[in-house]
Parts: C-alpha cells; sequence; structure tokens
C-alpha cells in the first residue's frame, strides 16, 4: 500500500536533502586548501556522497509528488537541479549548522564528526520507512556514512590526545555545539510523517543519545540549551549566512540561466 | 600501496602517500588511489617497513651480457649446422 504523498511529508523529506546539499557544499569548499592533499581528496569525497544522498532526497521529493507517474524511477537532473537551486530562501528547511562558514579545519573536522554521527541516527530512524524510495536511500546511503564516520574518528583518534590539537578541538566544539544542537529541532511535517509510518520516531528523541556519544568522542559534558531550535523556528528561518552561501552555489547557474548543463 | 585488480592480476605498486597512523592510511588510501575502484584489493606497505636495495648494490650486475639470454647464439649455431647439413 503506497503511502499518500502529502506537503507534510515533503517538508519533511526536503529538510533531509536541503541539510544533506549544504552539508556536501561546505565540504567540497575545502577542495584544494584542505591540510593535506590525500585528506584533501577524502574530504572532497565525503563531500560528493553528501551532495549524492541530497541528490536521491530531491528525487524523492520530485518524484512522490507527481501524482501522474510521469517523472517514473528516474527522475531527471535538471528537475532535481531546479529544486536544488531555484527556491527563496523561504522554501529551504536546512538547519543552521550547515548554512554556517568554517572558520578553520578544527571547525570543519568537528562539524563533520557532529553532523555525521546525527546522521547515521537520522538514516536509521527512516531505514524501515513505508516510504519504500526512501528506505532504499537509507541503505544506499549508509554503504558510504560509516567510510564517513570512520574518517573524522580516525583523525579525531590521532589529534584528541595531543594537547595542542585537543585544545583547539575543544574550543571548535564549543562554538559549534549550541548550533548543532538545532540540527534535531522537529521539521515541520515530522509528526505526519511518524504517522504515515515514514520515519520511525521524533529525531530528538535520539537527542540524548548522541549527546553520549559527543560526550564520548570529545571527553566532555556538553552544554545544552535550546537557543539553536528557537531560532531556527522549525527551519523556517534561514540564517545570516544563508544568503551569501547560496550566492556562491548559485554563481556559475547565474552566470548563463538559460543555459541546459 | 599496492593494488590488486579482481581475478588473477598480481598486486601492483599503484603509488605512495602520507598518513599519519595505520587508520587513516587505509582511509585516505582509499580515496587517493581507489575513488574510481582501480582494484578490489589493496596493500598498504609503511615505509619503515621497506628492505631497501640501493643502486650501488644493484650495479654490480649491470655489466653481466652473459646473463642475458635472447636465444639469439643458439639459433645461429642451429642454422649453421642445418647449412652444413645440406
Amino acid at each position: 500500500m503506497p503511502i499518500p504523498w502529502t506537503p507534510a511529508i515533503r517538508e519533511f523529506v526536503l529538510a533531509f536533502a536541503d541539510d544533506e546539499h549544504l552539508m556536501g557544499q561546505q565540504h567540497t569548499e575545502w577542495i584544494g586548501v584542505a591540510p593535506f592533499l590525500e585528506e584533501d581528496l577524502a574530504f572532497c569525497s565525503i563531500g560528493q556522497d553528501e551532495l549524492g544522498h541530497a541528490a536521491s532526497l530531491y528525487a524523492i521529493v520530485i518524484g512522490e509528488g507527481d501524482p501522474t507517474g510521469a517523472s517514473g524511477p528516474s527522475v531527471d537532473n535538471r528537475a532535481i537541479d531546479s529544486v536544488a537551486f531555484d527556491r527563496n530562501p523561504g522554501r529551504w528547511r536546512s538547519c543552521n549548522l550547515v548554512e554556517m562558514p568554517t572558520q578553520d579545519w578544527a571547525h570543519a573536522l568537528v562539524r563533520h564528526w557532529l553532523y555525521d554521527s546525527a546522521e547515521q541516527l537520522r538514516w536509521e530512524l527512516i531505514s524501515e520507512s513505508k516510504l519504500a524510495s526512501l528506505a532504499e536511500a537509507a541503505v544506499r546511503a549508509e554503504r558510504e556514512e560509516w567510510f564517513h564516520r570512520r574518517h573524522a574518528d580516525g583523525l579525531l583518534d590521532i589529534l584528541m590526545p595531543d594537547p595542542t590539537a585537543g585544545d583547539v578541538l575543544r574550543s571548535a566544539l564549543a562554538d559549534l555545539m549550541p548550533v548543532a544542537v538545532g540540527m534535531f529541532d522537529p521539521v515541520i511535517g515530522e509528526a505526519a510523517a511518524i504517522e504515515a509510518g515514514v520515519t520511525a520516531a521524533p529525531f530528538d528523541s535520539r537527542l540524548p543519545l548522541w549527546i553520549d556519544l559527543v560526550r564520548d568522542r570529545f571527553d566532555i559534558d556538553p552544554v545544552l540549551d535550546d537557543r539553536a531550535a528557537s531560532i531556527q523556528q522549525h527551519r523556517t528561518v534561514r540564517s545570516e549566512h544563508f544568503e551569501n552561501l547560496l550566492s556562491r552555489m548559485c554563481e556559475v547557474l547565474d552566470l548563463d540561466p538559460a543555459a541546459i548543463w | 600501496m599496492f593494488l590488486k585488480k579482481d581475478g588473477r592480476d598480481e598486486y601492483r605498486h599503484a603509488g605512495s602517500l602520507d598518513a599519519p597512523d595505520e587508520e587513516m592510511a587505509l582511509v585516505l588510501a582509499r580515496e587517493s588511489y581507489l575513488r574510481r575502484a582501480e582494484g578490489d584489493r589493496l596493500w598498504l606497505v609503511c615505509r619503515d617497513h621497506l628492505i631497501v636495495g640501493t643502486p650501488e648494490f644493484i650495479s654490480p650486475n649491470s655489466d653481466k651480457p652473459h646473463r642475458h639470454n635472447d636465444g639469439e647464439r643458439i639459433a645461429h649455431r642451429r642454422r649453421r649446422l642445418r647449412e652444413k647439413e645440406h
């Protein structure tokens, strides 16, 4: 029995797609300037994977939302581009963490870890989704995500015990943590998605588990507040950094809006 | 860094990389040399574990033409014997 596609479920899937899109974009901005060549390649691969996840989630938004079924199983890339790039900021559902520019490599690495550890919990919640296309995307994504976590953990395993590096990373964590918690701010449409069996439970029900992971990883007690959630207003409000980010992302597209890519 | 392709091909040297430990060496090797699944198996050997032969150690063997057997002398001799028989 197919799940009836509703605007609420669309919002729910769109929020995940937007997070993956912007996280991938932010990672790929380290191409050419990562601390060393091998890391440059690894980090841009990870960014590329996140962009791939975003594309598959946007394809679900388009494909499931097409009542004629004309989109079929493979959605046209141009249709994906149009959802991915051609929306006014108010229609995005990204969280603040993926919108903020990284200040340095320590911030990028800590955000990579924070995002991917939460992302794992997010995919798990939809791994048995009644929306079959979403459950399939979760299986595909996890094949790549374990590598992302291994990469982030591998670097942190080496860097955290070093007194200087450890201090820099903990300071980056202190900056990022209040914003990162906003990932768990319930997306509009989540309640409907749970009711329809699209997702198993509210994402913020996994927040305590994630906090435990952060505590174990960084060996500190994270201070929690709900500022990020209240600022985001269920992801309906964009951060101050969003417009710059979107304009950078669309820089080449905007050179010739009529061009076909 | 050595890669082996699917099937009966042997491991071949594919390049080298810098990494801070064994775990990161594996992680970084995959994205540096196997981005397009250029092989299906991978060996990493730490430089410190290589036993190195220098050019000075090898060079005395560069002047031993008698060890190069291309079959030409045998072929020449057999040709000569055949011509004699006729």
